[in-house]
Parts: C-alpha cells; structure tokens; sequence
C-alpha cells in the first residue's frame, strides 16, 4: 500500500521554525513507524534525524507523536492506526526540539533525579545476603519499575503544557517506586519533595498519561496511592 | 592542522566509554575509589544495549536450590565454553558474581523473591540448578536503572551523553585520552585521562538478522585494534536460538531463554519435540530422556534431568538450523517454541510478561493460546579486547575493557545470565584494576597534537569529499556479506568469498560520503561507524578460517566436532604496521591445577 508519512522537520541551522515535509512510499501494514521512519532516512533523506535504540520497547528512545498521540515509534504498526491520511509524526510536545524528531531531554531527566531515584536505607544490609522482602512487596514495585524512561506520558500531561516547572507523572511514578519500597527509609522526605504546588498537585487526574504509556502502566493510579499517602499524612 | 588549545577539552583521571551495565558499574568503582570519571557514551543515558537483557542474572547464591555453589558456576561455564575459557577470570565471575548481585539488590534493585523473601532464581540452558535471580523478563532494564541512578547521583562522576567516541590517544605506549564529538552539534571535543575503559558491548549489527541494538557497531574493538591492542576470540560469535522469525521487520529480536526455562518446549512441523534428538554426550547425563522426566524435573524434583530444551545455546541453534534446513520448519522459517499448552496463561502472563506484550503488539498472536515461531539471531560476541584476567588491562597500559567488549571470559560460547554477572564483576575489576594503574603513574601523559589531527581528519574527510558512497548502503551490503558467509554454520569456502566481498565492501567505504555539514547529521555518524563495523567483521571472518574445528558457537561444516589440538590455542587479532590484520594462533597456559580439578570433577564431587 501507498502511505503518506508528514514529519515534522526543523533544522535550526537553517530552519526559522519547524514545518511539515511529505514522503510517498510503498509499505506494508506490518511495517512499525519506526521502520518507515528508517526508509524514509535510508532511501529519501538521509538528514531525518530521531532517536532510536533497541526497536522493541524496552529502551524507550523512540516515543514521538504519531497522529496526535504519543507513542513508541517501534511499537505502532501501520495497520493500527489511520493510513487513508497522511501520517503526522510530530516530536513529543513541550520539550525543546534540537532537530526534527529530537528532543532536549534534560528537563526530563533532572524532575526525575528530584525524587532522589535510589534506594536510601542507613540499616546496614545483612553481611552475606541480601535484604529480605516478600514477593507480595516486591509485586508492588513491578509495575512502576517497568518505565522506560520515553517520557510519553510526561509530555501527553496538559498540566505539563500549561506549566513547565510541573514534575510530571513519570517522575511522581518514579517517586511511588521508592516510596512504596519496603527496604527504603526515605518516604517522608520524597513526599515532601513532591507535596508541592508543582509537585503531585499538579496532577488534576486527567488520564493522558495512561492512555499514551507504551508500556500499559497504570499511572494514575500510582499517583492516587501517593496522594492518599500524603493526605494520611496530614492527618 | 587544528590548535588543540581550541578544541573543547575536559579532563579527567579516567574516561570509561559506554554506558551499559559493564560501563556504569566501572564508573561506580571508579568513583568509589575516589578518581574523576567520565562516561562518554553515544545514546542517552540508561538506553545502552543491557536493557535489552530479558532473563535474569546468573549467581550462585543458592537461593532456589540450596546445592548450588561457585565451584558448579565455575564448573557450567566452562563446559558451556568447551573450555576455552579463560580460567582465571571464569574463576573471578563464579566466585564474585553472588556478591554483585547482592550489592545491585542493596542499591535498590527488585527482585521477584522466595517464599523466604530471598531473590528468586530461574532455570536457564547450562546452569546446574536454577541459578538466575530476575524480574520478570525485564531483568536488564532493571539492572540498568539502578545502576544509572545509584551513579548519577555520585559526585565525582560526570556523563557525555550522545558523544562518540573516535580515536585514542596515546603517548609512547600510554593511554593519554580520546577524542569524541557530540552527535548533535558536531563538534569535536578532546578528552584528557590517565586511563580508559572501554565498555562498548559489541558488533552484532554487521549481521542482518540480529538481537542487537543500533549501537553495536564494535567500536570499542576498532578504538582497541587502532591503539595497538589483540582482539581475542573473535571466531566465537553466539547466535541466540530464539530470536522472532516474523513478521520481517522485526526478524532478530529476542525471544528469551526464560520461555524455555519456565517450561517452554521446541517443536518442528511435525509437531515434534526435537531437541531429544539433539543432546551431545557431554550432556546426556545430565539431561533427561523422556517427555515425563523433563517435566519433572520442572516440578522440581531433584531426582530427574533437565529437558533438552535447555542445554546450551551452542547446541540448541545448531539444530534449530538443521530442522529448518532439513524442511522440517514452520511457515516463517523458524522452529515453534510453545508455551501455551504448558503453563497456565496467567503464569505466563506473570512470568513473561515482556515476551507476551511483544508477540501481541508487534506479531499479533496471543502466546498464552498459540505457539511463537522463532529462529537463530546474532547475540553476542564471546571475543573482544585481550585483558588480564585480574585487572581487564590490556596490553596498552592504560588502556582496560570489561564486558562484552573484553575476550575470553566465555571461551566458545557463553552461558544465558552470565553476561549480566559478567558486566557486573568485570565492570568493577575495570574499576579497581584502572585505580591501581593510575596510582603507579608518576607523571600525567602528554597529548600528542599530531595524533589529534589525524583522527579529527579521517572524520571530517568523510564530510568533505566531493562525492562517494552512501553509508547506509554499505552497511547494508556489510550485513548481507556476513548473514550470508559468516552464519552459524560455516565452510572455507564460504569463509574465503567473505574476505574478498569484505575487501570490496572496505575499498567502498574508503570513499564513503556524508551529505551535509557535521551538525546534527545522522549520515555522518552511520558513516563513522562503518570502519569499525568492518573491523569487527573482518577480525571475525580471519579467525573463523584459521580455526579449523567446531568448537561452542563456532562451526565449520568442513571440519566437525572439536579437535583436542585446538583447545591449546587461541587466535588472535591485531594490526599490522603497514594497517592489515594481523592473524595468529597462540598457546594457551595450561590451566591451574585446581581450577581443572573442579572443571572436570564429576557433578557428585562438587554438591557437597
């Protein structure tokens, strides 16, 4: 089949402001975006620059947005989403764009150190083992030890859109994953890193970041855990 | 000529490229030990290729079978490296692998546990007993994120992220530094350092069909090669017998070995389960005869033999390839692997749940109801960087590798879980070994402005020629030499059309061009790569023709089964003056006495 793919490009060596280029080619419903993306590089224009690593969604290099919704580029084949039209590939919103379909990942990266990202415990482990903790605590963990770090539902927040400094879902899941840790000893002090105006307050339960998670973290939820937490808190 | 004075420089005491969990972990050590360290790595941080590792980490911590101890580690692994092993280091990763898991579960990593709350471990093809603490399928991942967090918030340790490394610097037979760019403004950038580790991973992606991510381009063995080092082993290159055969662009990825050890079994066209067909005897004892045995022993009866299904990789992608070449394959070319009529969906669902999201989005079948179709893919690279086996220095002081990036360690053909525990004990010997050298230092190292020079043109020459070959093409034309002559089964003659269509792919890639300017110009950094993707290729291709035996995951059809006279040798790479590849066969040492004792003791002797 014949598919239209509309990339947003932006060079800032020569570009004033992003703008959308077309590419024609054959493709076939099982091809993933990413793969026409690398047809597109190979065969068409060999500057198209996106970041990509491990083509199967573990590395979470390649989340874009792809027909107004952010996603892994590996993880979409064509024949799950809308072929008829032009194909939109934009970069993931409200991040700087350094080109095309690269983003300025910093801001991403230091809300997610803020929550101090490691297991703080001054209880010496056992000298031969390791520390003990059931598997039931443990299965706790699982699900927000699975984020990839693609930063699609961070960007997919409206709350991020209208204020840059909100920390965002990935890093308040990142938060729950230590706080929710039996083995660590620093929940209070992660609480009242996010227990702040741009911190989990922020989060207005909107859903965006569920829907766009490649990996099917249940997000809010996650959020709603520490949230009561914090309002035991206070209590 | 350029005046270094105006490049972009940093210094430090050591420079450790790569950022995988072999990289990272020597970065830890290196800052534990109190010395300046940089990782200079070209992805963002915490993408590197250990992410892709699926099924867990193999230590003997003798969580799940209390028998389990370093001399059976020790003991498993070399017989899965047909003894080629280097013994020293098979003797530090078996006897230190339990105290880095330890440490990783202390700096925070999850685990699933015990009963008992102690970690879990798994079965895996060539491990005694169940031996690979995980989570889930996803035991990369998590062993990257704790090490990348535990690192970044260390002080003395700072990231280069998306810089690439190009050349080394040396001064007289001394490592000095690097030169790397930024992959986004293309500049240049010169790295100061007593010492450099490399911990780049390896070369899968000469290959078409392969496991490997965009990174493996055998930097770090080209970086090494050009600095005067022997790349080791290089004929031994694992194809993983599971990767996905279908749909086609996502041919290669992995399938993991976890399926087989949670009780997936391997059936041809026929519906048959073939493996019982396939198991050497070095490993009949070991491996159990009937259907009802296997099961067994997956039950956990300590009293029956594992499946065939799980003997090592070596073996189980040789027949692999011999059903589907003998027409007994599925409709894709592959082999079925099923695991749906053997565990109950939702324990798939919990065990697997990585392998049952990727065959549902990228395949759409469900694997809890049908079985996968899967074939050999290029995994690993067993060779790598010649380094003590106490210290990973190479033989440019100076100059270490840890990892998959290091030779030796694996003998022919590695074990399932042993590269996660070998990226974590030779991570930190990198570590702790640069630390020595960099104390015995008495002056800091020069930087030669001639050698900056050279390095900084051969790049930008890539950008300035006025017309010449398109780097994707090449690439391309690379991976179809090497999937097509340099596979899992291999012949002279085959072997010998390989170096001359690498000859004709390396006079193409001598005129390589880049369209563009060096900013942000992702033709540039295919093109950069090409060299020593063709290195690696060819280092691989030169030593598969001069072993000539089937020896793990090397096979030559002209020259079956493994030789005695061969396993005193090992092959060598290196450059030449005048810029060839240099080939030679070296003796090994004999091996230390007890270490031999426990390698070849009978399984009884060691359970004690």
């Amino acid at each position: 089949m014949e598919v239209i793919f509309r990339i947003l490009r932006y060079n800032p060596e020569k570009d004033s402001e992003p703008h959308y280029e077309d590419y024609k080619f054959d493709a076939h419903q099982n091809m993933t975006v990413l793969d026409c993306l690398h047809k597109i590089k190979w065969e068409h224009d060999g500057s198209l620059s996106f970041r990509r690593s491990c083509a199967h969604g573990i590395c979470g290099s390649d989340g874009m947005r792809i027909n107004g919704k952010n996603h892994l580029a590996c993880q979409t084949l064509l024949k799950d989403i809308n072929t008829k039209k032009p194909i939109t590939i934009e970069p993931l919103p409200s991040l700087p764009i350094i080109k095309d379909l690269v983003l300025d990942m910093s801001d991403f990266y230091e809300k997610n150190a803020v929550v101090k990202p490691y297991l703080i415990n001054n209880t010496p482990a056992p000298l031969d083992r390791e520390r003990l903790q059931s598997n039931d605590d443990a299965e706790k963990l699982f699900e927000a030890a699975k984020c990839i770090l693609c930063a699609c539902c961070t960007t997919s927040c409206p709350s991020t859109w209208t204020n840059e400094n909100y920390i965002g879902p990935a890093a308040l899941l990142k938060a729950y994953r230590f706080i929710a840790d039996t083995r660590d000893e620093a929940a209070d002090e992660r609480l009242d890193i996010i227990d702040t105006p741009n911190g989990i307050w922020r989060c207005h339960t909107i859903f965006n970041c569920i829907e766009s998670c490649p990996k099917e973290i249940n997000i809010t939820w996650h959020i709603s855990e520490l949230k009561q937490e914090l309002s035991k808190r206070e209590i | 000529m350029i005046d270094i004075k105006e490049l972009q420089t940093f210094e430090h005491d050591v420079i450790v490229v790569g950022a995988g969990g072999s990289g990272l972990r020597a970065a830890i050590e290196c800052s534990v030990q109190g010395m300046s360290t940089a990782v200079v790595c070209k992805s963002l941080l915490g993408k590197a290729h250990t992410v892709m590792a699926e099924g867990g980490v193999a230590a003997s911590l003798g969580n799940a079978d209390a028998r389990d101890n370093w001399k059976i580690h020790f003991r498993d692994t070399m017989r899965g490296g047909k003894f080629l092993n280097d013994w020293k280091m098979a003797e530090h990763h078996a006897k230190e692998a339990a105290d880095r898991v330890n440490e990783l579960e202390e700096w925070g990593a999850v685990f699933d546990r015990t009963k008992d709350g102690l970690i879990n471990q798994r079965n895996f093809g060539g491990h005694r007993y169940p031996r690979l603490a995980h989570v889930g399928d996803r035991t990369g991942l998590e062993i990257i994120r704790t090490l990348q967090d535990y690192a970044v918030h260390r002080e003395n340790i700072k990231v280069y992220m998306e810089c690439t490394a190009l050349g080394l610097l040396k001064d007289g037979e001394r490592i000095s530094g690097l030169i790397a760019y930024w992959r986004d403004s293309g500049e240049f950038i010169l790295f100061k350092a007593k010492a450099v580790i490399l911990a780049t991973g390896g070369a899968g992606r000469a290959w078409r069909v392969t496991s490997n991510s965009w990174e493996y381009t055998g930097d770090g063995y080209a970086l090494a090669y050009h600095a005067g080092t022997e790349l080791i082993n290089m004929e031994f290159t694992q194809f993983h017998p599971t990767g996905m055969v279908w749909p086609h662009s996502v041919k290669g990825i992995l399938v993991t070995e976890g399926v087989r050890g949670d009780g997936g079994i391997l059936l041809n066209s026929e519906k048959e389960r073939f493996m019982f067909r396939y198991v050497p005897e070095k490993f009949a004892p070991e491996t159990a005869d009937t259907e009802e045995e296997g099961d067994r022993w997956l039950a956990g009866d300590k009293t029956a033999r594992r499946p065939p299904e799980l003997i090592t990789r070596d073996e189980v992608a040789r027949a692999i390839t011999k059903e589907i070449n003998e027409g007994r394959g599925s409709p894709h070319g592959g082999v079925f692997l099923d695991i749906a009529t053997r565990i109950p969906a939702e324990k798939i669902k919990k065990k697997l749940p990585s392998m049952y999201h990727q065959f549902k989005v990228l395949a759409n079948l469900d694997i809890t109801k049908e079985p996968m179709e899967v074939g050999p893919t290029l995994h690993y690279f067993m060779g790598g960087v010649r380094v003590d086996s106490d210290t990973q220095m190479s033989r440019v002081p100076g100059l270490f590798a840890c990892g998959e990036c290091s030779g030796g360690m694996h003998g022919s053909n590695r074990l399932g879980g042993n590269s996660l525990s070998d990226i974590l004990v030779f991570g930190r010997l990198a570590g702790l070994g640069a630390k020595n050298y960099v104390n015995s230092l008495s002056n800091k190292p020069n930087i030669d402005a001639s050698q900056v020079n050279e390095i900084i043109k051969n790049a930008t020459d890539i950008l300035n020629r006025e017309s010449g070959t398109n780097p994707y093409l090449i690439h391309e034309d690379l991976q179809d030499v090497m999937n097509r002559y340099v596979n899992i089964v291999r012949t002279e003659e085959e072997l010998k059309t390989a170096i001359l269509e690498l000859e004709r792919i390396k006079h193409g890639a001598a005129k390589v061009k880049a369209v563009g300017a060096s900013q942000y110009n992702p033709g540039w950094h295919e093109a950069l790569s090409i060299g020593n993707l063709l290195i690696s290729a060819e280092a691989v291709t030169l030593a598969a023709l001069m072993r000539e035996e089937s020896r793990g995951a090397h096979t030559r059809l002209d020259f079956p089964g493994e030789r005695d006279e061969w396993l005193k040798y090992i092959i060598t790479i290196s450059k030449n003056k005048d810029g060839s590849m240099k080939i030679e066969k070296i003796e090994r040492p004999s091996p230390p006495k007890e270490l031999a004792e426990i390698a070849y003791a009978k399984i009884e002797e060691l359970e004690k």
